[in-house]
């Protein structure tokens, strides 16, 4: 029996009552579709009070439990998932917030932030979830209204075009994870996540294939929506051709919300299989990083740069699962970026968004000169791409530190992990090969003019904040990791161990 | 008489199916009828271990599954009328704007 006063249950009343709310104050409205500031102000304050019970629940000393895994319910009220909770909703705030300027000039406002509030209440659930029903129903309430969303010009090709292919795949993958599922109930005959994977552990030798089939297939599913790279081919045209407000919340939203099923279904049940397919994971991290980081250097639009580098960043995050067995804060560290990637990779979108409003510029040669026509968006620009290229003091840093520090670690089990901490090491290298190129174009290159844009207001007061994120938790690192490390069970290796 | 197994022999070839069609098919609706046919092909799967096994577990995911699959199909759908009247087409490989 679900709880109603348990954190996600509260999430998701007051998310969901405000989604329904929205399209109906519109409806009742007699000039329809002129309310954005009104719309955006209400998403705003529903996100904000989420936000605020999210982490009065986690310091409210009731002693949540870290990531329950023998939870029998279908949600289990736990850190692991009120971390992902607080991920996706600074993300879904910073999305509204400058969604104020981005849609002023557009239509369908009730509509617009109606659909972000239950995608967001879709990501928090799966944080949350811990049985398969569960997981599917939110998969699906995040991914159909981002569908939805992706086509929102209506009147652009382009953005219809990015929709189709992302509806493609995106179906495509949640039939995959129904497959995955199915196999998964067929051999262990529950539906719950724990059972199954303690079942997973007692199969019989003749039916082990079927047991690998069923993660492969969860690691396609799931891999779509991370952005892995068998699985990315949709992921640079959908993020350059949604508007780009959306592809925030993709980048920074639904790709966050496939780790948290990846680690809550395929890191702990390959474990229970056999510790070695790890390996896997491992090969497909450095494909996917050096993949994405090649893919950014022959792009000439920005949107376009900063999905090819969202696909590298996965890459990072993956070397953290696929370690997970092996060193103690392998999760931890990447828990720790998965945070820091979700503000640092939303402003670097949004910070596109504010140009596109302003001088309606894609390509990179259209940022000429930008730190002098628009200095403070260009400036948070600068500073997220050096973060998300992991240079310290900003936020980047740290978790890409600890993530290579617990590929190292794991040198002590297993031959590969050092090796995983070295293409780590290469590819920010070769990251900040186009990163700086980018900041040399907007502060070293002489553009059209001189003359100061006026900046739009919400996209300002978004960055600033991102800003302020990067550079407090760059320097006083301390508190995120905490809350990472309260997150993930110190007894997750002893458990696998002895399983 | 019918034995579960037939059933899940059944799940294959439709599941077979659905993948040759994502695989040769470049119709935007033949597309969208393959992934149903996986997804309908699982659904059925996941009703024939509910009754192997036995477990009511598994039909209470198939009814979820069949809302969730109506759900997002039509919103496919909508899409795709879009993209029909931008090029009075359904064809995937004429959309290609999105290529640098």
């Amino acid at each position: 029996m679900i709880d109603i006063f348990s954190t996600p249950a509260l999430v998701t009343i007051i998310l969901g009552s405000v989604a329904l709310l929205i399209p109906i104050i519109d409806a009742l409205n007699k000039e329809r579709g002129t309310k954005n500031k009104v719309y955006s102000a209400i998403a705003f304050g529903a996100l904000a009070l989420a936000l605020v019970v999210v982490i009065y629940r986690i310091f409210s000393g009731e002693n949540l439990p870290a990531l329950s895994l023998t939870n029998t319910g279908v949600i289990a009220d736990d850190i692991f998932g009120a971390f992902f909770s607080i991920a996706f909703l600074i993300v879904s705030i910073m999305v509204t917030v400058s969604s104020w300027s981005y849609m002023k000039k557009k239509s369908n406002h009730a509509a617009y932030y109606s659909l972000i509030l239950l995608s967001s209440i879709g990501m928090i659930l799966i944080g949350y979830s811990t049985d398969f029903v569960m997981l599917l129903v939110a998969w699906e309430l995040m991914s159909i209204p981002t569908y939805a969303l992706a086509a929102f010009n209506k009147k652009d090709p382009i953005s219809n075009e990015a929709s189709i292919k992302y509806f493609l795949f995106g179906a495509l993958s949640s039939a995959i994870i129904i497959l995955a599922m199915g196999i998964v109930y067929g051999l262990t005959g529950t539906t719950n996540i724990y059972d199954s994977i303690v079942g997973m552990s007692q199969l019989n030798a003749d039916l082990i294939p079927f047991g690998l089939l069923a993660v492969g297939l969860f690691i396609a599913g799931f891999g779509f929506k991370m952005g892995l790279v068998p699985f990315h081919m949709w992921l640079p045209d959908t993020y350059s051709g949604a508007p780009t407000t959306i592809a925030t919340l993709l980048a920074a939203g639904t790709k966050k919300a496939g780790f948290a099923a990846a680690i809550r279904v395929i890191v702990i049940g390959l474990i229970a299989l056999n510790v070695h397919w790890t390996f896997t994971l491992a090969i497909i991290a450095i494909f996917t990083m050096t993949l994405g980081n090649l893919g950014a250097l022959t792009q000439k639009s920005i949107p376009r740069i900063l999905a090819y580098s969202s696909i590298a960043q996965a890459g990072y995050i993956l070397i953290g699962l696929a370690v997970a067995p092996y060193s103690n804060y392998g999760l931890d560290a990447s828990l720790l970026q998965i945070m820091n990637h979700a503000v640092m990779k939303s402003a670097a979108f949004i910070a596109a968004a504010g140009v596109i409003i302003t001088l309606a510029a894609y390509t990179l040669e259209k940022y000429k000169g930008l730190g002098f026509r628009m200095p403070i968006t260009a400036f948070v620009f600068a500073i997220s791409l050096l973060a998300l290229a992991g240079v310290p003091p900003l936020s980047g840093f740290w978790g890409k530190y600890l993530i290579f520090g617990a590929a190292i670690d794991s040198g002590q089990m297993i031959w590969w992990g050092p090796y995983l901490a070295i293409a780590g090491v290469l590819n920010s290298a070769l990251s900040l090969g186009y990163y700086a190129w980018i900041i040399r174009k907007m502060y070293m290159e002489e553009g059209e003019n001189r003359v100061r844009q006026k900046e739009p207001k919400s996209i300002v007061a978004v960055l600033l904040f991102a800003l302020g994120f990067m550079i407090i938790f760059g320097i006083w690192y301390g508190p995120l990791l905490d809350l990472a490390s309260m997150a993930v069970p110190n007894d997750l290796i002893h458990l696998i161990s002895t399983k | 008489m019918n034995q579960p197994t037939d059933f899940l022999y059944i799940a294959v070839i439709l599941m077979s199916i659905g993948i040759y069609g994502l695989v040769v098919k470049r119709n935007a609706l033949r597309l969208i009828f393959s992934i149903e046919l996986i997804a309908n092909a699982v659904n059925l799967a996941l009703i024939t271990f509910s009754r192997m096994l036995p477990s009511p577990q598994g039909q209470v995911f198939v009814l979820f599954s069949i809302a969730i699959s109506a759900a997002e199909v039509a919103v496919g759908l909508g899409i795709i009328i879009i993209a029909y009247r931008f090029y009075k087409d359904i064809d995937i490989t004429e959309y290609k704007n999105l290529k640098n």
